[in-house]
C-alpha cells in the first residue's frame, strides 16, 4: 500500500495530538506535586510548630520554678552541699 | 473596458497593500518587538516571588531550644468568595463556625466580616495548627510569616534579645549573631489566572531559601535557670536595686550562666553593658603584681596602724582592723590599709599594667553589641592618691564578665582568655562550621603566682574567726569578697554600696568563677549579701544533673587508677581542651614571631598580637599598615610592638 499525502497529514496530526497530551499530563501531574509539596510544607510547619509548642510544655514542665514548689509540698528540699557526694563508678573507668 | 481593468488594478494594488501592512505589523510585533510583548505577556500571567528563609535556632550548650522559628499565619476573609451562590447558607454557617472555632475568634466578628463587602483581616498570628484545618473554606486566605518563639520566654531574655522587626531595632545575640541565623531569601515563579490568584508550579522555582545556621551558645540552661532563680531571690531578700551574675568557665572561657535583673524581675544586660568599681575583689591584681614581679616575699609584713591611716592627704580606714600582716593576711581581711602600703612597692606602670594585662579597660571580646569596655585611665592621668584608690578597686570601673575573666586567668594558672557566647554553630544541613575552641588572649602571671593566688583566696573564705558564709564543706571554694561606694551623677551617694563576690570553685580543680553583683543590698557587704548567694548558686548547681559541671572530678572514694599510671585531668572532661598546657600561650622566657596583620583591622590586629603574648601599642587610626617590628621579626615574649595604621599619627 502506497502512503499517500493525507495519511502523512493524519500521522503528523497524531504525532502532535501525543505531544500535546503528553506536555499537559507533565504540566497537571507538575501541579498536583506543587500541591502536595504545599500540602506537606504546611505539614511539616504544623509538626514544628507543634514540636516547638511541646519543647516549651516540657522545658516547663521540668523547670526549677515547677518542680521545686512542688518537691516542697512533698516535704523535700535541696540537700546542702555537705549531703551531696560523688562516687566514682567501680570499673567504670574504660 | 478600460475602466474595470484600472478599477481591479486599483483592488489589487489595495489588497496588496493590505497584505503588506499586515505582513508589516506581524514583522513588528513578532521580530522587532518582539522582545518586549513576550516579556509583557509572561509578566502578566506569572509573578516573582520571594520566599523568606527560616531564621537558624538559638540553642544551649546541650541543645535545649531557646529561641525558634516557627510559622505563623494572618487569615484574610473575602466575602464575595464566601457568599457565592454555590454555598448554601447552612455550608456559610458551617464555614463561619469552623474558622471561630479553629482560630479562637468570637463568631460574632467572623459572622459580621462574612456578611460585609470587604475583605476581611484578622491579624492572629495564628498556628499552623489552628489554621490547617480551615484548607478548603472558600474565601479564607491564610497569610504565612516566620515568627521567633522562646519555649520558655524569660530564660536569658535579655541576652538573647529579639531579631529586628518594624518598629524594633534587633537586640541581644540576635542583633550580634544576625549575619549567621537570618538565612538567604529564595525566589520562585508561580503562575497567576486573570484573578491575580496564584498557582505553584515547581518547575519555576528560581532559588531555594536557606535556612540560617542554628547557633549553639555556652549557656546551660538549667545553671541559667538556677542563676535567675538565686539572683531573683537575692534581690528580694536583701531588697537590693538590681544585680549581675555571671557563671564561667575558667579553662575554656565558655560563659555558663548570665544573668541581670532590677529588683522588680525585669531583666537587663548591666552584666555586660554597666562597669562599676570592683572594691576589694580587685586587691587581688595588686597582688598579682607583687608577687609576680618579686616584689613581696611570703613573710613580708606591714603594719595595719590599727584600722586607720592617712595617705597622701586622705584618711584610709580597715572594717576588721589588722595589726602586722602579710600580703596573704592582708588579702585575706581585705586591708585596704594593708593594700595601699603592699603598692607603693609597685610602680604606677607596672600597676597599670598589670590591671590592663587582666583585661580591665578593653572590651572583653564577647559576643554581645554595646559591652562596655569599663574604664581604667592612663597613668599620666592618676591623681596622687591614685594608686592607693586603685588598689582598693576605685578610680577605674569593671563589668562583672571582665572580673570573671580576670578570676577565670588566675584559675587557669595565669592566662587569660577571651571570653565567649558561642559554642558551636551548624548550617542548615547540620554540618558543624565553627566550634569554640578555647582563645588565649595572654598569659597574665606565671602559673605558680596563679596557684598561690588561689591559696589566698581559699583562706578569704576559711580564715580561722572569718568563715566566709560562701564556705562549702564538702568542696573548698576560693573567692573575695568586695563593698564598694556607689557614684551618682554628683560623686559617690551617701549609704549607696555595691557588694559583690567573685569565686573559684573548686580551689583545687577549678571548673566555674562566678561573679555576683548587688547593688544597694540591705546588709551592705559583699560577705553577707553576695557570697551566700554564690554558695547557693553551687550548691543547686551540685545537686542538679547540670552538664556544667564534671561530675568526675568532683568524685571522691573508690578508684581503679592503675598504679603507676596516673590518669589526665583532661579525661571525660566536658570543659577542658588539651589547650593551653600543650600549645598555645607561650611563658615568658620564650620568644614569638610578630604576625603579618598589615591590612587588618586594628582590633583583629590587637588580638593576634595579644595572642602571641604581645603588648600592643597604636600609632594613630583606621586600618593597619604594619608593625615595629616588623612581621616575621622574632621578639621575646611581651614586647611591645607598635601599630603603624593607614590615618597617620593620632590627632
Amino acid at each position: 500500500m502506497t502512503v499517500k499525502g493525507r495519511h502523512w497529514v493524519a500521522l503528523w496530526l497524531a504525532f502532535v495530538l501525543a505531544t500535546l497530551v503528553w506536555v499537559q499530563s507533565r504540566q497537571t501531574s507538575s501541579l498536583l506535586l506543587a500541591g502536595e509539596l504545599r500540602e506537606l510544607r504546611e505539614d511539616r510547619a504544623a509538626f514544628e510548630s507543634e514540636k516547638a509548642d511541646q519543647s516549651g510544655r516540657v522545658r516547663s514542665f521540668r523547670s526549677r520554678s515547677v518542680l521545686i514548689p512542688r518537691a516542697e509540698s512533698l516535704g523535700l528540699r535541696l540537700p546542702v552541699d555537705s549531703e551531696i557526694v560523688f562516687l566514682e563508678f567501680f570499673g567504670g573507668r574504660r | 473596458m478600460a475602466t474595470i481593468r484600472v478599477r481591479l488594478g486599483a483592488i489589487q494594488a489595495a489588497l496588496w497593500i493590505g497584505i503588506l501592512l499586515v505582513w508589516g505589523r506581524a514583522a513588528q510585533l513578532q521580530l522587532i518587538d518582539g522582545d518586549r510583548h513576550r516579556e509583557q505577556a509572561r509578566s502578566q500571567r506569572t509573578e516573582l516571588v520571594d520566599l523568606p528563609a527560616p531564621r537558624g535556632g538559638i540553642y544551649d550548650r546541650n541543645g535545649v531550644p531557646l529561641a525558634l522559628t516557627q510559622e505563623v499565619f494572618h487569615i484574610g476573609i473575602a466575602p464575595n468568595e464566601l457568599n457565592d451562590d454555590r454555598n448554601t447558607q447552612a455550608e456559610i454557617n458551617r464555614y463561619i463556625e469552623a474558622v471561630a472555632t479553629n482560630l479562637a475568634l468570637p463568631h460574632r466578628d467572623v459572622a459580621r466580616a462574612v456578611s460585609g463587602s470587604r475583605y476581611a483581616y484578622f491579624h492572629g498570628p495564628f498556628s499552623s495548627a489552628q489554621v490547617r484545618p480551615l484548607a478548603g473554606i472558600p474565601g479564607v486566605h491564610p497569610e504565612g510569616e516566620y515568627s521567633r518563639f522562646h519555649p520558655d520566654a524569660d530564660l536569658a531574655r535579655s541576652l538573647i534579645g529579639f531579631p529586628e522587626s518594624p518598629g524594633r531595632p534587633a537586640s541581644g545575640l540576635e542583633r550580634s549573631l544576625d549575619t549567621l541565623l537570618q538565612g538567604v531569601s529564595g525566589s520562585a515563579v508561580v503562575l497567576r489566572d486573570r484573578s491575580g490568584r496564584r498557582y505553584e508550579s515547581p518547575s519555576r522555582l528560581d532559588a531555594f531559601p536557606i535556612r540560617g545556621s542554628d547557633v549553639y551558645l555556652t549557656i546551660d540552661a538549667d545553671l541559667q535557670e538556677i542563676v535567675e532563680s538565686a539572683l531573683l531571690d537575692a534581690l528580694v531578700e536583701y531588697e537590693a536595686t538590681s544585680g549581675d551574675v555571671v557563671v564561667m568557665a575558667p579553662a575554656t572561657g565558655e560563659i555558663l550562666a548570665l544573668a541581670s535583673l532590677t529588683g522588680d524581675g525585669t531583666a537587663q544586660a548591666t552584666v555586660l553593658t554597666n562597669p562599676y568599681e570592683p572594691g576589694s575583689t580587685a586587691k587581688l591584681f595588686v597582688a598579682a603584681a607583687l608577687i609576680e614581679h618579686g616584689l613581696v616575699s611570703a613573710t613580708d609584713s606591714v603594719w595595719g596602724e590599727d584600722g586607720e591611716y592617712t595617705h597622701a592627704g586622705r584618711t584610709i580606714r580597715d572594717v576588721t582592723k589588722m595589726g602586722w600582716g602579710t600580703l596573704s593576711d592582708v588579702i585575706q581581711l581585705s586591708s585596704n590599709i594593708g593594700i595601699v602600703k603592699f603598692t607603693e612597692r609597685l610602680s604606677s606602670s607596672h600597676q597599670y599594667q598589670v590591671l590592663r594585662d587582666f583585661g580591665f579597660g578593653t572590651p572583653s571580646g564577647v559576643e554581645y553589641p554595646s559591652e562596655s569596655r569599663g574604664i581604667l585611665r592612663r597613668p599620666s592621668e592618676w591623681s596622687g592618691f591614685s594608686r592607693a584608690s586603685l588598689a582598693m578597686g576605685y578610680e577605674f570601673a569593671v563589668t562583672p564578665i571582665q572580673l570573671a575573666s580576670a578570676y577565670s586567668a588566675i584559675a587557669n594558672d595565669g592566662v587569660l582568655l577571651r571570653p565567649t557566647l558561642v559554642r558551636a554553630v551548624r548550617n542548615s544541613a547540620g554540618d558543624l562550621i565553627y566550634q569554640h575552641r578555647p582563645r588565649p588572649v595572654r598569659r597574665v602571671v606565671r602559673s605558680e603566682v596563679a596557684a598561690l593566688l588561689r591559696e589566698m583566696l581559699v583562706g578569704v573564705v576559711y580564715r580561722e574567726g572569718t568563715r566566709s558564709l560562701a564556705a562549702l564543706t564538702s568542696y573548698e571554694i576560693a573567692g573575695k569578697t568586695g563593698t564598694s561606694r556607689r557614684v551618682g551623677p554628683n560623686g559617690y551617694i551617701a549609704g549607696a554600696y555595691t557588694a559583690s563576690f567573685a569565686s573559684i570553685f573548686p580551689a583545687s580543680d577549678p571548673q566555674l568563677v562566678t561573679v555576683i553583683k548587688l547593688v544597694d543590698p540591705r546588709g551592705t557587704y559583699g560577705s553577707v549579701t553576695a557570697a551566700p548567694v554564690t554558695r547557693s548558686v553551687i550548691e543547686q548547681a551540685l545537686a542538679t544533673p547540670t552538664g556544667a559541671l564534671d561530675r568526675r572530678r568532683l568524685t571522691r572514694g573508690v578508684s581503679d587508677e592503675v598504679p603507676g599510671e596516673p590518669r589526665s585531668v583532661w579525661e571525660g572532661s566536658v570543659n577542658r581542651y588539651d589547650w593551653p598546657r600543650v600549645t598555645g600561650v607561650q611563658d615568658r622566657d620564650t620568644v614569638a614571631l610578630v604576625p603579618q596583620v598589615a591590612g587588618k583591622s586594628m582590633r583583629e590586629a590587637a588580638s593576634m598580637l595579644h595572642e602571641r603574648g604581645l603588648r600592643v601599642v597604636v600609632d594613630g587610626w583606621g586600618r593597619v599598615n604594619g608593625t615595629v617590628p616588623a612581621a616575621g621579626d622574632t621578639v621575646a615574649i611581651g614586647t611591645l610592638v607598635r601599630l603603624r595604621t593607614s590615618g597617620g599619627a593620632p590627632r
